[in-house]
């Protein structure tokens, strides 16, 4: 082995102005620590792998003198775990607090949306009971900040959104690298290896230092071998991966290596299907399998995931039906039902409102309200703006103009 | 709350307060009217049937019979479908029995009048028995559902069960008539007809388009005005959601549905139940072809049940009406 350090290490940020790009999360992530967190006790840094976020935190400790103490995904976050590291951490100012370096400590979470289900159960209202008590800065670390279960911690954090590190920063910085480790490289290598990264700083040094060490002069010819990194493949590629499959067999073996949430897939795929299969008999087969798989998706409930595979396989089917016919086709994101869920919102809550005055005067549900009630009234409202219902139903004047102005069912 | 009985809508209005005013329903009626001479040995009453067949309102004239103008009092109205959880229900029967007083008169119970029973799962119902049997010395239930077979067993088995079939037609035309009347509109007979033909023994639908049809014209209901009134009031959206699909616009028919389901809140269910209701009004299809529809509408009926996500068994159902639609225009 010709290096006896990994250069990720070697060439890791030891002060905040090192690291590459993100210049804004930088910034506002320094306010925040310098502010004395007036504003939040937390701060959540997101954005994909490899960006800088634990690098910041760490040359953030450095340079402002704090012990850092870290927990990551590797370490279960039961409420229990959280409990025992992270509290004594935040509670208690440590003892070097009153040497003139340090400041104390500061709790770096890592990974925090690999806090899974069953097993780190409570993890998150722990943390959240931390962060309401802590002293010492909290600062938390997440690929993905749209899960469901991370929710309750956005409104005790502030947000530090992370980017990607746009390709010519990162060429820059292969550059030097390169200087440093004597390596000769073409431009155009170093460009390919950072493409290829998608402005991941972590993995574009660790292919340069492997390729390096392969070759003395590195050329654009070299770094055609680099294959795509193993990473987790993200719900996009996942679907355009599954609709453009050969077989079923390679359908399937996509779904088990993706990692994406299987409700999230299933409707993106629901969502998708009329773009892919344009003719009505093929859409109405694939159809089916998606039906059965979302019926063995119902049958998994929260326990029966042995069953995970049926839901698989039924899906991998779908994605089968007739590869012959597969054209390119533009993906919808995000999931239409959670748009026209969101637009719609303010309509539905108005038609239950009026449906729960029905129900209590008419003596009926608010279903039979909606369906039996409703097309009627409207009508009567319609020819009759000052029916006398409206008074009697006491209708505001907003939900008497909702029902003559909707559209009928 | 004191509301004006004039600015009622008419079904309220003249729904009947006691059991003499109910039309139809003979046999139902004298069966209750005992139990009313002496209510001590009324037991638990079950009444099942097609909606607008009067179920609630016997329930609501016992409640009057037995308590007199202050029945609230004594009585309380829960609708399955509506109280989320049997935790809710159980809830509110406890409170209920603990701040009534126990009867009144010669009635030694207060009434609970449970309405939609058919909607609540397996385990409710069993949750629902064990309240029966608890709150039994002072309370009687009256269930009310439209189908008797999704209550279990043991529910069954301690109530006194009613069936309320569809309204007799003549019935029907005598009650609208008589509405008419009193609220000084002309009801032709050709448009009573139409009313009666296109309610199906759905009283309440009836009135309701009886009271619809009269605003449209002051003082006389016609045929036309009643058909314009039919037109208007049936599931549009449905209809055109049916057609997008038949004719193999999927991604519109799938917008429709989102737009159903969006705007107007509808459950999986109760879109199917319109779909398969719309199915069979629709005229350019043949008997067979409204078969093989229906057969399809069931088997996605039921994987609505079985499944996780009604949004993906119906755009799976538009998608088969999608492939039935293209077989038909193939054959002409």
């Amino acid at each position: 082995m010709k290096n006896d350090l990994l250069w990720v290490e070697k060439y890791r940020p030891k002060k905040i102005e090192d690291i590459v790009g993100n210049e804004e999360a930088k910034d506002t992530f320094v306010e925040w620590l310098k502010g004395k967190r007036k504003t939040k006790k937390a701060v959540l840094l997101y954005g994909p792998p490899g960006v800088g976020k634990t690098a910041l935190a760490n040359a953030a400790a450095k340079e402002f003198g704090y012990t850092i103490i870290e927990m990551n995904a590797s370490d279960t976050r039961s409420e229990k775990a959280v409990n025992e590291i992270a509290k004594p951490a935040t509670s208690y100012l440590a003892l070097d607090t009153f040497t003139a370096e340090s400041k104390g400590n500061l709790l770096f979470l890592d990974e925090v949306d690999g806090i899974a289900g069953n097993e780190d159960r409570g993890g998150v209202s722990a943390i959240i009971e931390i962060v309401e008590k802590a002293r010492a800065p909290v600062i938390m670390a997440a690929n993905d900040p749209n899960i469901d279960k991370l929710r309750p911690l956005k409104k005790v954090c502030l947000l530090i959104r992370f980017h990607q590190i746009r390709i010519p920063l990162l060429i820059v910085l292969l550059q030097k690298i390169c200087l440093q480790e004597h390596v000769k490289a073409d431009f155009e290598a170093l460009e390919h290896i950072a493409q290829n990264s998608r402005g991941d700083v972590r993995s574009a040094i660790n292919d340069l230092q492997s390729l390096s060490e392969e070759n003395h002069g590195l050329t654009l010819q070299d770094t055609m071998t680099l294959t795509s990194r193993n990473k987790d493949i993200s719900m996009d590629e996942t679907l355009r991966g599954f609709f453009s499959v050969k077989s079923v067999e390679e359908a399937s073996s996509l779904l088990f290596r993706s990692s994406v949430d299987y409700d999230e897939f299933i409707m993106s795929v629901s969502d998708n299907l009329p773009r892919r299969y344009t003719n009505p008999d093929e859409l109405a087969v694939a159809y089916d399998f998606v039906s059965k798989a979302d019926l063995f998706r119902g049958r998994i409930g929260t326990e029966h995931w042995h069953l995970l595979k049926y839901f698989f396989n039924a899906l991998s089917e779908a994605a089968a039906v007739a590869p012959e016919s597969y054209k390119p086709f533009e993906l919808i994101s995000p999931p239409i039902r959670i748009i026209t869920l969101f637009w719609t919102k303010g309509k539905r809550t108005m038609l239950d409102n009026i449906c729960g005055k029905i129900g209590s005067q008419y003596h009926v549900s608010h279903s039979i309200a909606k369906h039996e009630f409703i097309p009627f009234l409207k009508i009567i409202l319609e020819k009759q703006k000052t029916s006398p219902l409206i008074s009697s139903l006491e209708l505001t004047p907003e939900e008497a103009d909702f029902l003559i102005k909707m559209n009928r069912y | 709350m004191a509301v004006n009985e004039e600015a009622l809508m008419w079904v309220e209005k003249y729904r009947p307060k006691n059991l003499n005013e109910v039309v139809d329903l003979r046999d139902v009626v004298t069966s209750l009217k005992a139990f009313m001479k002496n209510p001590k040995i009324m037991p638990h009453l079950m009444f099942a049937g097609i909606p607008g067949t009067g179920k609630t309102t016997l329930a609501l004239c016992i409640a009057h019979e037995l308590f007199g103008p202050n029945w609230k009092n004594f009585t309380l109205e829960l609708n399955a479908s509506d109280e989320r959880g049997i935790d809710t229900v159980r809830e509110r029967v406890k409170d209920f029995s603990r701040y009534s007083r126990s009867g009144f008169g010669n009635v030694p119970f207060a009434l609970i009048i449970l309405d939609e029973c058919d909607q609540m799962t397996g385990p409710a119902q069993t949750a629902l028995r064990r309240i029966m049997e608890t709150s039994s010395r002072t309370s009687r239930f009256i269930l009310i559902c439209n189908q008797s077979s999704k209550i279990i067993e043991p529910i069954q088995s301690r109530c006194a069960i009613f069936r309320f079939s569809r309204l007799d037609k003549q019935a029907m035309k005598e009650q609208l008539q008589c509405i008419a009347k009193k609220e000084n509109v002309k009801l032709l007979p050709e448009a009573a007809e139409r009313i009666v033909e296109f309610s199906e023994g759905d009283l309440r639908h009836a009135i309701n388009a009886l009271q619809t049809a009269s605003a449209y014209k002051q003082g006389e209901v016609d045929e036309k005005t009643v058909s314009l009134v039919i037109g208007e009031a049936s599931p549009m959206q449905v209809q055109k959601m049916i057609r997008k699909a038949l004719f193999g616009d999927f991604i519109e028919a799938r917008k429709t549905m989102y737009e159903i389901m969006g705007s107007y809140g509808f459950s999986g269910t109760e879109i199917i139940r319109q779909l398969l209701r719309e199915i069979f009004k629709m005229s350019d299809l043949t008997p067979e072809q409204k078969a093989e529809l229906s057969n399809m509408i069931g088997e996605y009926d039921f994987r609505l049940t079985q499944g996780a996500n009604s949004d993906i068994q119906l755009s799976a159902l538009l998608a088969q009406f999608g492939k039935f639609g293209k077989a038909v225009g193939e054959t002409y």
